[in-house]
């Protein structure tokens, strides 16, 4: 079989290199999103035995329905279920790069982190607990200088392996007492259309819906309790 | 239970501090910032990005450019002065007087010209390539916001006005990428005041004859006031007709790079060129319109009172005249509407067919060195040139903006002009 793996990470963190060097130019294939104007690569490469398809999703901060290029990334990453994102962080700014690691977690979507650039951290006189850190996000890390072509090796190996596991569930922001009740008198609501169930991830709807996400929001007006789930948020 | 509750009017904002909050505490326990090692960088980045002394070394840097641009433009100038007098004498050995007149005076005199004043322009355009490649625009962008925020403006607006420095229609165009409807007509509103390229080329004709050792300081100057009218005609329609909170502005900046030369190059050469190829169409076309009319109707003065060109400046002469401005200027100045460097182009016909006296001699002669210098600022914040106008309509979609950003120029250019006659007159310059 072939495993699905997408690319993902902010703007400027290597991953148009890191995507190079895992499908060499000639087997890359180049086009649109369709009926977008963002430009969409993938391509299949082959590591130990087992064929992985790649698609680079855009470079987006962050995933909401407001930007185009970020609705591509999201709809791709729930709609297609790939096997595997791989998210690719600038360890020289962890604080702000994580934030879309946040949003993939929320997703509940099977991801590897890949510390990036972090010959430039090093720089900056950063050390990071790489096993504290995967620990904590409840994700494998692998880190990598990928202009430098240091822990490529190491990342197809990681692809693999995880491509090959279920996504963790454990890792999630703790938003407090109330909103958690929130969240969680919006589940039981959701629960009951199981259409809404079997596609999504419960949790990440009803965060979605508190944040009056337009798509959802269409999504939650042709559901069951449509009229109870809308009154919260009214 | 409702969400506005707990939540406020912002769930999104709420939800996403929640977030960052866990963000920073895992970051926290696993990241340990030890002592940095200072990047060449970050030691530019604390000169140039610092809350002081940011716009001032914006400013020096801006003055070094001119420097440049005038030293290295002078010899290059100097001949192909040279060899368009060489071409004029050829073409005075032509029998036909008409035909020698309209190569000699309209083609040599007026576009030839003009064409030395291309040289600044690209070199101009080599400093700002390198400005540009260097990452340093980007941290111009950056140093500004935090004053035009303060003032109430968006910080994304200054980008478009840097794009403003090599011409006003893109510019404008790159309005669009401020999300606002009334931040992005702001924008559009004060992306003329930018002194663009094809306003060189009258910088440095004017100031060139007026304030030799100044030039560089005085076409300098131009780009200040030309920022600093942007910002007070910001504020101005900020605190009226356009009011509003502007929206943070988020950039990234990039580590510096060393620009290499073939990038500036290209830079400067495809920019530089479309400027040439303006000169090889409309441009040619304009000399030919102003040379006849400066030498109609038949058996005038060439380029006296009495021809058309001279009517139509003598009709409008009285407008100017508070400015001190001749008849030949003020005529100028009509034809400039299409562009700025038009002016230089007229002028350059006028005074060829009517004299020998070299052009700037002639101008001095005209006019006095303040009426010089309302002249510049007269030409800075007048109407760029119809492409502008054109893109204005585009992009607003509306005439009633479109009339208004043109009047607007005009009457802040007659008033900019008129400050610098009448303070200048109070100093006893």
């Amino acid at each position: 079989m072939t495993y699905t793996v997408a690319l993902i990470g902010n703007p400027n963190v290597g991953k148009s290199v890191i995507f190079n060097n895992l499908v060499p130019g000639a087997h890359q294939h180049v086009g649109n999103w369709p009926g977008k104007t963002v430009e969409k690569k993938e391509g299949k490469f082959t590591h130990k035995g087992k064929q992985i398809k790649l698609v680079d999703l855009p470079g987006t901060y962050s995933l909401t329905a407001a930007a185009e290029d970020e609705l591509i990334s999201r709809n791709f990453i729930v709609d297609e279920k790939p096997n595997l994102v791989v998210d690719i962080v600038d360890a020289s700014n962890l604080e702000r790069n994580l934030y879309l690691t946040y949003l993939l977690l929320e997703l509940e979507t099977n991801i590897l982190l890949v510390l990036n650039m972090t010959d430039i951290a090093e720089d900056k006189g950063y050390k990071i607990d790489v096993n504290k850190l995967s620990f904590q996000l409840g994700i494998p890390i692998i880190s990598t200088v990928a202009t430098k072509g240091t822990g490529l090796k190491e990342l197809k190996d990681a692809i693999l392996t995880a491509a090959n596991s279920s996504p963790q569930v454990n890792s999630k922001v703790y938003y407090g007492e109330k909103i958690e009740k929130l969240i969680n008198n919006i589940i039981v609501l959701l629960k009951k259309d199981h259409e809404l169930s079997q596609k999504y991830s419960l949790r990440w709807l009803a965060i979605k819906l508190l944040e009056k996400d337009e798509q959802i929001l269409d999504i939650i007006k042709k559901s069951k309790n449509a009229t109870e789930l809308l009154e919260i948020i009214s | 239970m409702k969400a506005k509750e707990i939540l406020g009017e912002d769930a999104e904002l709420v939800l996403a501090d929640a977030r960052y909050d866990s963000i920073n505490k895992v970051v926290k326990t696993s990241l340990i910032k030890g002592e940095r090692k200072w990047s060449a960088s970050d030691l530019l980045d604390k000169v140039f990005l610092n809350k002081y002394v940011g716009i001032p070394a914006f400013f020096a840097l801006l003055w070094a450019v001119f420097q440049f641009t005038f030293k290295v433009s002078t010899p290059f100038m100097a001949m192909i002065d040279m060899f368009f007098k060489w071409l004029t004498g050829y073409a005075a050995l032509i029998p036909n007087d008409i035909v020698a007149s309209v190569i000699g005076d309209g083609i040599f005199g007026g576009l030839g010209f003009i064409l030395q004043f291309t040289v600044p322009i690209f070199f101009l355009f080599f400093a700002l390539a390198i400005l540009e490649d260097s990452g340093y625009l980007t941290r111009v962008a950056f140093v500004f916001d935090r004053l035009l925020f303060k003032l109430g403006l968006h910080g994304r607006s200054f980008i478009p006005m840097l794009i403003g420095f090599g011409c006003n229609v893109p510019a404008i165009m790159a309005a669009r990428s401020i999300e606002g409807k009334k931040d992005r007509l702001i924008t559009i509103l004060i992306a003329p005041f930018m002194s663009c390229a094809a306003r060189l080329p009258v910088y440095v004709l004017i100031a060139g004859a007026f304030f030799a050792t100044n030039a560089a300081t005085a076409v300098w100057s131009m780009y200040l006031i030309g920022i600093f009218v942007a910002i007070v005609f910001a504020l101005l329609l900020r605190k009226t007709i356009l009011r509003g909170d502007p929206a943070p502005f988020i950039v990234e900046l990039p580590t510096y790079k060393m620009p290499t030369l073939k990038g500036a190059v290209l830079h400067m050469w495809e920019r530089g060129v479309s400027f040439l190829k303006k000169a090889g169409t409309y441009l040619l076309v304009g000399a030919i319109i102003i040379w006849s009319l400066s030498v109609l109707p038949w058996g005038v003065t060439p380029g006296s009172g009495e021809s058309l060109i001279g009517m139509i400046g003598q009709t409008i002469q009285p407008v100017f005249a508070p400015l001190g401005f001749s008849w030949q200027i003020s005529g100028s100045l009509i034809f400039a509407f299409m562009a700025k460097e038009v002016l230089v182009e007229s002028l350059g016909v006028i005074y060829s067919v009517s004299s020998d006296v070299g052009i700037q001699a002639a101008l001095v002669n005209s006019i006095t060195p303040l009426s010089a210098y309302a002249l510049m600022v007269f030409m800075l914040l007048y109407v760029p040139c119809l492409a502008t106008i054109g893109v204005i309509k585009k992009e607003t979609n509306s005439w009633k903006w479109t009339a208004f950003s043109a009047v607007s120029q005009c009457v802040i250019a007659y008033l900019g002009a008129l400050i610098v006659v009448g303070v200048g007159t109070l100093l006893g310059l």
